[in-house]
């Protein structure tokens, strides 16, 4: 499992499709639910996650706690890794990184802040690469 | 040769950008430039651009110009070294203080890095890294950013040399910082 994190248009498809080919994508952006990405798995070849952020935000609107959010996340990490682990499709995260700046005036993004800083740091601890992307160029993680 | 300079506020872009500007200048001659894109339009924006030109020290030809890049380029000796700080206001200015959309302002970045090159013209180009935070709410502010990244993404691709600047330390995206100085 590879994870890409970056800023907003940093640039993280185009890195993606840099180093995988023609992979399936199963994103938030096309109205995709995160459950039901157990779909969109196909044997051989490379799956996408993206638009993680979209997935918190509707975790954020109907559970109030924070830390039940980040286990039910992890859960399903841990699901995702499982499969590549068995049926051997690679599986590239794309995340937005958005803890760099001033600390948001309203409550809702503080939270969705939070969730994405430890979703980042949960996802990266199942991934044998992670890169950050910045305005285009990608480097490797240790 | 092209470089690409970005970091957060006060992270020391400037002095970095500066001192490869004249490292290039010293290998290459020609004449050195400043190409300033802020338009000194309060009392904050004077003082912050008689701070960058006293620091800057003497040796510089400074050029003044908001959104017309190519007119700026026009007036520079080919052979010689330009530095231009910044293209965030620059991106600013062509979206709310010109006529330009952004299909227009990203044809005229690619027009100046290639002009730039044809002429001989070594190029810094400085920016700011204001995508890393949550993502604006308002529309507007989105389609700002879209489009500066689109700049930072073309003439990143471009570049020789994209370095991070952190606490006044480069980090080397592309390159090592030694490019264009054993002539």
């Amino acid at each position: 499992m590879q994870l890409f994190i970056g800023g907003a248009y940093a640039g993280k498809r185009a890195a993606v499709r840099q180093r995988f080919d023609s992979p399936r994508w199963h994103s938030a952006y096309d109205g995709k639910s995160l459950d039901a990405w157990r779909s969109a798995v196909e044997e051989g070849r490379s799956l996408v996650l993206e638009g993680w952020e979209l997935w918190l935000e509707a975790e954020l609107a109907c559970e109030p706690d924070n830390d039940r959010i980040r286990s039910r996340m992890c859960d399903e990490l841990e699901a995702i890794r499982a499969l590549e682990d068995a049926l051997g499709p690679r599986i590239v995260l794309i995340m937005l990184e958005m803890g760099r700046g001033i600390v948001p005036m309203d409550a809702d993004d503080r939270r969705l802040r939070d969730l994405a800083g430890w979703l980042a740091q949960d996802a990266a601890t199942h991934c044998e690469q992670v890169w950050y992307v910045w305005h285009g160029l990608a480097r490797p993680l240790a | 040769m092209i470089a690409f300079v970005s970091g957060g506020a006060r992270s020391g872009k400037s002095a970095q950008a500066e001192a490869l500007a004249m490292r290039w200048h010293r290998a290459r001659g020609g004449r050195l430039y400043y190409l300033a894109t802020a338009r000194a339009t309060d009392g904050e924006m004077i003082r912050r651009i008689s701070r960058h030109r006293e620091t800057r020290g003497s040796g510089w030809t400074t050029l003044e110009e908001p959104v017309d890049l190519m007119a700026a380029l026009d007036q520079v000796v080919p052979g010689s070294t330009l530095l231009l700080d910044c293209l965030t206001l620059w991106a600013s200015q062509v979206l709310y203080g010109s006529g330009l959309d952004e299909r227009q302002g990203l044809a005229m970045i690619d027009t100046m890095l290639s002009r730039a090159r044809a002429r001989n013209i070594a190029l810094v180009v400085v920016s700011n890294d204001v995508n890393e935070e949550v993502p604006p709410r308002d529309a507007e502010v989105r389609r700002y950013l879209a489009f500066l990244q689109r700049l930072h993404r073309r003439v990143a691709h471009e570049a020789e040399l994209a370095i991070q600047v952190v606490a006044g330390l480069p980090m080397y995206w592309k390159g090592s910082g030694k490019e264009g100085e054993a002539q």
